[in-house]
């Protein structure tokens, strides 16, 4: 008898859920958000039902605001896997122009990211969704189940969930209700490294570090990506080394600098640094709109 | 000790004596004398006398925190014009107008080097030898403008805005940002800020570079695209070359 390792263990894992899903529920999606997570997991579904293309679309719920490289990357594995894509905006932040310098981070991600997510869930009668959330992201994921069970109006009650033992999950849901299944939760931030080198999956390249145009903003580095994004008066954004752990909403997510331009030098900062990725996320930092409040909101 | 039997070896050559008499005659050998013979045929008795060794007398061993104190302070001003930034030698003097402490500006230099203040200017001539994304910008994109501007007669400058200090983020150390230049032979001119620099503070290093003549920059650091000001002070001086340094060149 062989013994596996522990990503082999994760993958066999992830492997076993996502299957589980496909086989108990009746319209699964993933939603794919672009970031090396969501590589991983597009990864472990074409592993899953190999030779065939996974039996679900991809769900992008766009904010207009994601990194140019993000769209560009999203397109190309779109096409390459040949999976369909199904990209959501909210139409009505589109017809109030929502984004986070007017409407602030709350707003944008309350309108663009919840409401845009549970339309699409909404309009397409997605009654299971597949997120890359890990536990070890936020305190609020680290209590999620695996299995996530959403109300009619895509609420989430933390003191309302199902034991999963020995990795049995129960899958019977009321009339109306959804599953978040999140087959990554149990995989750490260095373990997804890891697995992104040893099956040399591509990733968007805003994970490896170079020069990039940044502005400092209450002490986070956001990447001057495109003309939308408002400068100070005299403000000219300088050129430093930077790389993402975490990628979302550009004026949102914030650059660590750092030299690691490759994946083994990658997970060698990752071996030393003792601080979440999500600490990037300009939206994480207010504390009003904490994550367990947006994730009982419907946010994922 | 040494430059007096130097002086007496050079009048002892006067009188006729021949090298080898000489050097038995003062001691010293015999490339010693044919040294101070022509120190004399080139400059006379004054040029006999080597220079003394080592630090002058009165000169700092180390700079003190009070030095130290001053040095950072003046990095922290702009100097007055038409000096674009602080040279070593500005620094020099400064220390010494304002503590009497003598130091040299190579100490100068030295210190700014162990501030991590100390940057190497980009070497074009062996990037432009490279077949590589760097040597095919430096020939197609600086070369040209190089030439143009030698041909009018003005200055080539390589410069830079960048953090100084820690890499990392460290809260307890406070940040500099480094505005940098390097002019003839790579003489460093520098001033450091507090905050990242503005539109202003570039235009006025820039301003003070265009008095001086055609102008071509080679700037690493900042997205002045992305600056109105700056584009607009571009535009309404031709003369000055400003060449971005892509981020994929280095």
């Amino acid at each position: 008898m062989t013994s596996l390792t522990h990503l082999q263990r994760l993958e066999a894992e992830s492997i076993q859920i996502m299957r589980e899903v496909v086989a108990e529920t009746e319209n699964p999606v993933m939603l794919y958000s672009v970031g090396k997570d969501s590589a991983v997991m597009l990864h472990l579904a074409r592993k899953a039902f190999a030779p065939a293309p996974p039996p679900f679309p991809l769900l992008h719920v766009d904010t207009r605001w994601k990194f140019r490289a993000m769209y560009e990357f999203r397109d190309r594995m779109a096409e390459e896997t040949g999976m369909d894509l199904i990209v959501h905006i909210n139409p009505e932040g589109i017809d109030k122009d929502i984004n986070p310098f007017t409407h602030g981070s709350a707003i944008h991600t309350d309108v663009m990211k919840t409401e845009g997510l549970k339309q699409a869930l909404d309009q397409y009668g997605f009654d299971a969704a597949f997120g890359g959330a890990r536990r070890d992201e936020e305190k609020s994921r680290a209590k999620e189940r695996i299995f996530s069970f959403r109300t009619a109006q895509h609420r989430w009650d933390p003191k309302n969930q199902r034991p999963e033992l020995w990795k049995l999950y129960n899958t019977r849901k009321h009339k109306g209700e959804s599953i978040r299944v999140f087959p990554l939760s149990n995989w750490t931030e260095l373990d997804i490294w890891q697995y992104i080198y040893l099956q040399n999956i591509p990733i968007v390249p805003l994970y490896y570090s170079a020069e990039r145009p940044v502005v400092e903003r209450d002490g986070t580095l956001i990447m001057v990506d495109d003309e939308r994004m408002p400068l100070e008066p005299g403000e000219v954004p300088m050129m430093r080394k930077v790389r993402f752990r975490t990628l979302g909403c550009y004026p949102l997510t914030g650059a660590i600098e750092s030299d690691a331009d490759t994946l083994p030098s990658i997970i060698q900062e990752m071996l030393l640094t003792n601080t979440s990725e999500r600490q990037g996320r300009v939206i994480d930092h207010d504390s009003a709109a904490s994550m367990e409040k947006k994730k009982a909101e419907g946010y994922f | 000790m040494l430059n007096a039997r130097r002086l007496e070896a050079v009048r002892l050559r006067l009188d006729g004596h021949t090298v080898a008499a000489v050097a038995t005659r003062t001691g010293l050998s015999a490339p010693t004398v044919s040294a101070a013979w022509k120190a004399f045929r080139q400059g006379g008795w004054e040029a006999v006398p080597v220079r003394q060794r080592g630090r002058r007398p009165g000169q700092a061993t180390s700079l003190g925190d009070r030095e130290q104190g001053v040095l950072w302070r003046r990095l922290a001003e702009q100097p007055e014009p038409p000096r674009p930034c602080w040279s070593s030698q500005d620094l020099a003097d400064a220390l010494r107008a304002e503590t009497q402490q003598e130091v040299s500006p190579r100490a100068i230099e030295h210190w700014l080097e162990a501030q991590g203040l100390k940057p190497s200017p980009l070497s074009l001539e062996g990037l432009a030898r490279k077949r590589s994304i760097a040597g095919r910008w430096v020939r197609q994109q600086v070369q040209p403008v190089l030439e143009q501007v030698n041909k009018a007669g003005g200055a080539i400058w390589q410069g830079g805005v960048r953090v100084a200090g820690p890499a990392t983020s460290v809260a307890s150390l406070p940040r500099r940002y480094q505005l940098y230049l390097h002019g003839k032979r790579g003489a460093l001119y520098t001033r450091c800020l507090p905050a990242p620099p503005k539109a202003d503070d570039y235009l006025a290093l820039l301003t003070r570079l265009a008095e001086r003549g055609p102008v071509a920059l080679i700037f690493h650091g900042a997205d002045f695209q992305a600056s109105p000001e700056i584009q607009r002070w571009l535009a309404n001086h031709p003369d000055f070359h400003l060449i971005n340094v892509p981020t994929d060149a280095l």
